[in-house]
């Protein structure tokens, strides 16, 4: 195989003597590469995007929900264990319940349905979300169970036509109990993302207010199914959560029952990787189909190249050229014409890729850049390689194995 | 010192069975060094099937042929296009050129196979195709030459690798005369400089050009004269 390098020349002579056909045949290359490559960076860039939102929203966060044994033992998690966990287990930054009641209220701009939650001070280290106007309600207010509520500039307006309205009261009404709520904060919503953070009308209105407050709706108001433990963002979230349930089981002498479940964000952000990885993966797979079809066309024009130039095959082997010369100048032609689709495929793919995520930050409002990876370009491209030689062989191998009087004979 | 072709008891049968062919029957052929063979017959006679056999195109059924030495009759694919590349220049009488490469690239192809590098091999490959007298047509295609320029470039091909036999089979059988005297007059030339020549016609005027002649006829040799007419 020395010479390896004429053969590729040849190869190169002879797919530039045919530019028409030669085009052509890399066309079924070219859409498959480009499908796969579009597919794959959209899909990367949902990815990253929906990783970037979560990190953001849920970075070092981690849930702790009682479970269904628990409750049905009457096993809540209560303010004391709240505390206990700050106190007692290192890496916590905050513990934050979320116990969330819905209500309904009316205002001038009609009826709404409202959806509290009851939480402490701490609330605001878990959201990213600005306080706009006003403050949030302080540990005076948990406290004294003042009936204080914080809600987004959004909501607000919906409420009220505007978002100047903290001293505002909100009427209440939850389990056929109604309380007025005095507004002493407004948050900043962020702004639309794609996945975490989007609303929509007809959403409940949501307001904070003070855990404790909420004992005028409802009398086990400090029982927690569900709260979420801020953990240092240093801190090793799995080794935070194993402490965590280790505290709370020994409060509650529940080693061994199972009684906390934690879910980490990192959990969640891995579980919707994989889901994602799945679905682009299996999209692409679809892809690649189209991607072994183009390898078939490859194949079919080569065996019609191999016939068309039984002659000129015949006259190499009369030259001295081997079995292995012939099959390898054949090889070579087919692996440069996929290679080369497959460039140009990669490239028709990014472009893709940006015209998809244009149309969607366009249309839907979602922020997308395409994804691309190195490994995803390597594997474009040796795979288109592969397909051009693996679809190669055959042709190549009829035309290395014509007999050379055969092959002159004909015309 | 031992004969550069050596054939004896060659056979070759097509269709072995009931309808078989005898194309080639027990024949028997030296070549020295350096002669100027013409092998003539009618066509049916066997000539290209012999010129298959001595170009190592194709295996006989049976005998032997010794090439340089060398017993050919029963070697593999492989080893017989190296021989080829080596022993054997072949002018065609459809000139076999590939379209789309230029004289020179033409040229170039057997020392490409036989592994020479790129500088030395445009050197022999213009040195051949000046020998013809192409230098000013080395990168014309040949679609672009005349019928007796594409025979000469075949024939600059076949001198490139200084193979020791030319085997040319009806070289001036698509050329007008005047193209076909200047075709002759190159091998009578080539001969002068110590190439063996082996050409192979069904016409007696192109035989005629030839020291020794060999007659085939239904796959024997019927006759095998020096030429008194030879200059």
């Amino acid at each position: 195989m020395s010479n390896l390098l004429e053969y590729v020349k040849m190869a190169i002579h002879n797919i530039m003597a045919n530019k028409g056909r030669s085009f052509l045949t890399m066309l079924g290359i070219i859409i498959g590469i480009a499908s796969v490559i579009m597919i794959m960076s959209v899909g990367q860039g949902t990815t990253n995007q929906m990783n970037a939102e979560i990190d953001t929203a849920g970075a070092g966060q981690i849930q702790v929900m009682c479970s269904n044994d628990a409750m049905n033992a009457g096993e809540y998690i209560t303010p004391e264990d709240m505390e206990a966990l700050t106190q007692q287990v290192p890496g916590v930054e905050a513990v934050a319940p979320g116990s969330g009641y819905t209500g309904a209220t009316s205002t001038g701009k009609g009826e709404f349905s409202l959806s509290l939650t009851g939480t402490t001070q701490d609330q605001p280290m878990f959201s990213t979300s600005q306080i706009k106007r006003g403050h949030y309600f302080t540990a005076a207010d948990v406290e004294e169970a003042r009936k204080v509520c914080v809600i987004s500039d959004q909501d607000a307006k919906r409420l009220f036509g505007s978002d100047d309205v903290v001293g505002m009261d909100i009427d209440v009404e939850c389990n056929n109990v109604s309380k007025s709520y005095t507004i002493v904060g407004v948050t900043q919503q962020p702004e639309n993302g794609t996945f975490v953070t989007y609303t929509y009308e007809g959403m409940p209105v949501y307001i904070d207010v003070p855990y404790t407050s909420l004992q005028e709706f409802d009398d086990s108001y400090d029982e927690f199914y569900y709260v979420v433990v801020l953990a240092d963002q240093e801190a090793d979230a799995s080794a935070v959560s194993d402490q965590v349930v280790k505290v709370l089981d020994a409060r509650h002498q529940s080693e061994g029952e199972d009684y906390f479940q934690v879910q980490s964000f990192q959990d969640i952000m891995e579980l919707l990787n994989t889901m994602m990885g799945a679905v682009t993966g299996f999209i692409s797979f679809v892809a690649g189909i189209s991607l072994l079809v183009g390898g078939i066309g490859v194949m079919n024009i080569m065996l019609v190249s191999v016939t068309e130039r039984t002659r000129e095959i015949g006259i190499r082997k009369s030259l001295g050229a081997k079995t292995s010369s012939i099959m390898a100048q054949f090889l070579a032609e087919s692996a440069i014409l996929t290679v080369l689709g497959g460039f140009i495929g990669i490239i028709l793919g990014f472009l893709g890729a940006y015209g998809i995520c244009g149309i969607l930050s366009s249309t839907q409002g979602m922020e997308i850049s395409p994804g691309f990876t190195i490994p995803m370009v390597l594997g474009a491209t040796l795979f288109s390689c592969a397909v051009g030689i693996f679809f190669g062989i055959y042709p190549a191998r009829k035309a290395a194995r014509l007999s050379p009087i055969e092959a002159l004979r004909r015309n | 010192m031992e004969p550069l072709i050596q054939v004896k008891d060659l056979c070759k049968v097509y269709n072995p069975g009931e309808n078989a062919v005898h194309a080639l029957d027990h024949v028997d052929l030296t070549v020295e060094k350096g002669e100027f063979v013409a092998i003539i017959g009618q066509s049916g006679s066997g000539k290209s099937t012999l010129m298959n056999m001595l170009g190592c195109l194709d295996v006989p059924s049976s005998g032997s042929y010794y090439l340089n030495g060398v017993n050919v009759a029963t070697m593999h694919d492989n080893e017989l296009s190296v021989i080829r590349n080596r022993e054997i220049g072949f002018i065609f009488q459809g000139f076999n050129l590939i379209q789309n490469l230029t004289a020179l690239e033409n040229v170039e192809l057997p020392l490409i196979y036989r592994g020479v590098d790129r500088k030395t091999r445009k050197k022999l490959a213009s040195d051949s195709l000046k020998r013809v007298g192409l230098e000013k047509r080395m990168s014309h295609k040949p679609s672009e030459m005349s019928g007796g320029q594409q025979q000469r470039v075949a024939i600059a091909r076949a001198i490139a690798a200084r193979p020791p036999v030319i085997l040319a089979d009806e070289p001036t059988g698509n050329l007008d005369s005047a193209s076909s005297r200047e075709i002759m007059q190159i091998l009578k030339e080539m001969h002068r400089d110590g190439k063996t020549i082996i050409l192979i016609t069904h016409d007696d005027g192109i035989a005629a050009s030839a020291r020794r002649v060999v007659r085939i006829m239904d796959g024997r040799i019927e006759s095998d004269v020096q030429n008194p007419d030879y200059s």
